[in-house]
């Protein structure tokens, strides 16, 4: 095999080399194309069942395509974090930690899980959430940072700095179907790779600077911390009462925007 | 692989040069075999994912395949109505206003939407709905009118005309205390028409879909939370079955009337075309003693 040739994944940008089926980094299936709707949407790569792909010295399994399971194989000195009550099951002896969080009783109040796990040790652990879905594995290069809905986080690598950034704008949180924070993903030096779950299809835009559109915000599932999510009310005038109004998050640019298609819908007013 | 001069389409019967995958009107593929069960029963074929369905100057593009998303492009004078909570996400160019009805305290009072939503071209606009499922496409020639079960419908195009009715199926019950009325199919259907031209209609199915064309006095019965659309001349009623040697909750073992366990059934009797969903509600009976149901109920106690 030549060294040199290697295959660019049109989903995540790694480079695999030829004779792989699958990238390396993300799973997608190398021998598709690039799926992207008219209206500009790209549907996220559903990853073959049993995909494997690796993280430092660990590896991650894909199985199942209905709810997919993220099964683990820790190596060296890895270790991974994750929401507890998505741990599906582990090895003996896989170690379980807790992973200090800043504003935990904030987080509490919020809704969000207060406790995030850590598993670390040689063994295997998997993951898997409740609802028909695809997993969306990211591999986030350095210097990025990414944004996710509460609750859409499956599992991440400890290079990953997890934070939560608190949603601006009352009517932003109150509206805008999302709670009081969001999670926040960043990577400093070193690369790490992030898995989230989206209920039903999982689809992703890239916005340019300045260009918006307007999704229902219970569909939001991840986006670049570089994205301005906003929430707009549209009046629906019925002549009963004067009409209700329909809540919209306008998602401005530059960066990326994914959703979900089975989502929880929020009342109007 | 299909004649590409002469192939009609084995799920909605429009005829097309089968050059693309899929067929123009409703998405169905066209490179597989029409699967249907040894009882009668015909599989939709799931639209393949980026499927496109024009009508008029517009196009549908049916997206993924777990929770699939109708994405329209809507060019100007094209417009289609829809749920409003089944919206996805929207452009700026696509303009949403409410779709006035009529009877909107009883809609209220049923549990429908009291808003129907419209959108205009030109601009793009997305549907999908909160459960896995199929989108069904189902074009509709000029004269043809469907029933839609309640919370069926997603999506449909400005020429179809929408009204809604009352189907008469319900039961009445009564506990220690209470009388109470149940509607196993809802209290109203929605009922969707092409008058002067042919229209789209999209509904959605939860888990998958089955179809069969009932002859005249053929009947079946189903979940009545599993009817998903009828032609309009089928025709349904309820159908109570007891079975015996099981659990009194009066405390005895009977081979009488049982309350507890009672399976309430939707008879649909034909000519006409229905179609159901393999992941239905359940229905929320708590075996109260049946004192009243409407006119054509039949009961069988085995």
């Amino acid at each position: 095999m030549d060294p040199i040739q290697r295959i660019v994944c049109t989903w995540c940008g790694a480079q695999s080399p030829t004779a792989a089926a699958t990238c390396i980094a993300c799973g997608a299936p190398l021998d598709v194309k690039n799926v992207v709707s008219d209206s500009g949407w790209r549907a996220a790569p559903r990853l073959r069942d049993m995909t494997e792909l690796r993280f430092g010295n660990s590896t991650c399994q894909v199985e199942g395509e209905i709810v997919p399971v993220a099964e683990i194989t820790l190596g060296g000195a890895d270790s991974i974090f994750f929401e507890h009550h998505v741990m599906l099951w582990k090895d003996q002896n896989v170690a379980l930690g807790v992973m200090p969080l800043q504003g935990g009783v904030k987080r509490a109040l919020a809704g969000m899980p207060f406790v995030v796990s850590t598993a670390s040790g040689q063994g295997r652990i998997a993951f898997s959430r409740d609802a028909a879905g695809e997993l969306v594995v990211m591999p986030l290069h350095p210097g990025m940072e990414l944004d996710a809905r509460e609750h859409a986080f499956l599992l991440s690598s400890h290079s990953i700095e997890f934070s939560y950034v608190r949603i601006q704008g009352l009517r932003n949180i109150l509206l805008g179907g999302q709670g009081m924070f969001m999670d926040r993903f960043i990577t400093r030096d070193a690369p790490g790779l992030l898995i989230l779950h989206g209920y039903g299809n999982v689809f992703e835009r890239k916005l340019a600077a300045g260009e918006s559109i307007l999704v229902e915000p219970g569909a939001f599932l991840y986006k670049d911390s570089s994205v301005v999510m906003s929430v707009e009310t549209q009046k629906l005038k019925t002549g009963l009462f004067g009409g209700v109004g329909m809540n919209l998050a306008r998602m401005t640019g530059p960066g990326r925007l994914g959703i979900q298609s089975m989502y929880h819908h929020h009342h109007t007013e | 692989m299909a004649d590409a001069a002469n192939y009609m389409c084995p799920w909605c019967k429009h005829a097309f040069d089968a050059n693309s995958s899929s067929c123009p009107a409703c998405g169905a593929p066209v490179d597989v075999r029409k699967l249907a069960t040894k009882s009668g029963w015909n599989e939709l074929p799931a639209i393949k994912d980026m499927a496109k369905i024009q009508f008029g100057q517009s196009f549908c593009q049916v997206e993924g395949n777990f929770v699939p998303v109708a994405d329209f492009k809507l060019t100007a004078g094209d417009g289609v109505y829809f749920a409003h909570h089944l919206m996805l996400w929207k452009d700026d160019h696509a303009q949403i206003t409410a779709m006035p009805l009529k009877g909107g305290w009883k809609r209220v009072l049923a549990g429908m939407p009291l808003v129907m939503t419209q959108a205009v071209g030109p601009g793009r606009i997305a549907f999908s709905k909160d459960k896995p499922g199929e989108v069904i496409a189902i074009p509709l020639n000029v004269g043809r009118t469907m029933d839609v079960r309640e919370h069926v419908f997603m999506v449909a195009t400005h020429s179809v005309a929408y009204d809604w009715f009352n189907p008469g199926i319900w039961y009445r019950t009564r506990d220690d205390k209470n009388v109470e009325t149940h509607y196993p199919i809802g209290m109203f259907m929605d009922r969707f028409s092409a008058a002067g031209k042919e229209g789209l209609l999209l509904l959605h199915g939860a888990g998958n879909v089955f179809v069969r064309d009932l002859q005249p006095g053929q009947s079946i019965l189903i979940k009545p939370t599993a009817l998903l659309f009828k032609d309009t001349t089928v025709q349904m009623n309820l159908h109570f079955e007891y079975p015996s040697g099981i659990w009194n909750p009066y405390g005895t073992w009977s081979v009488g009337t049982v309350w507890s366990n009672r399976y309430v059934w939707l008879r649909l009797t034909g000519p006409g075309r229905v179609g159901v969903q393999s992941n239905f509600d359940k229905i929320d009976d708590l075996g109260h003693r049946l004192v009243d149901f409407e006119a054509n109920a039949t009961e069988v106690q085995w």
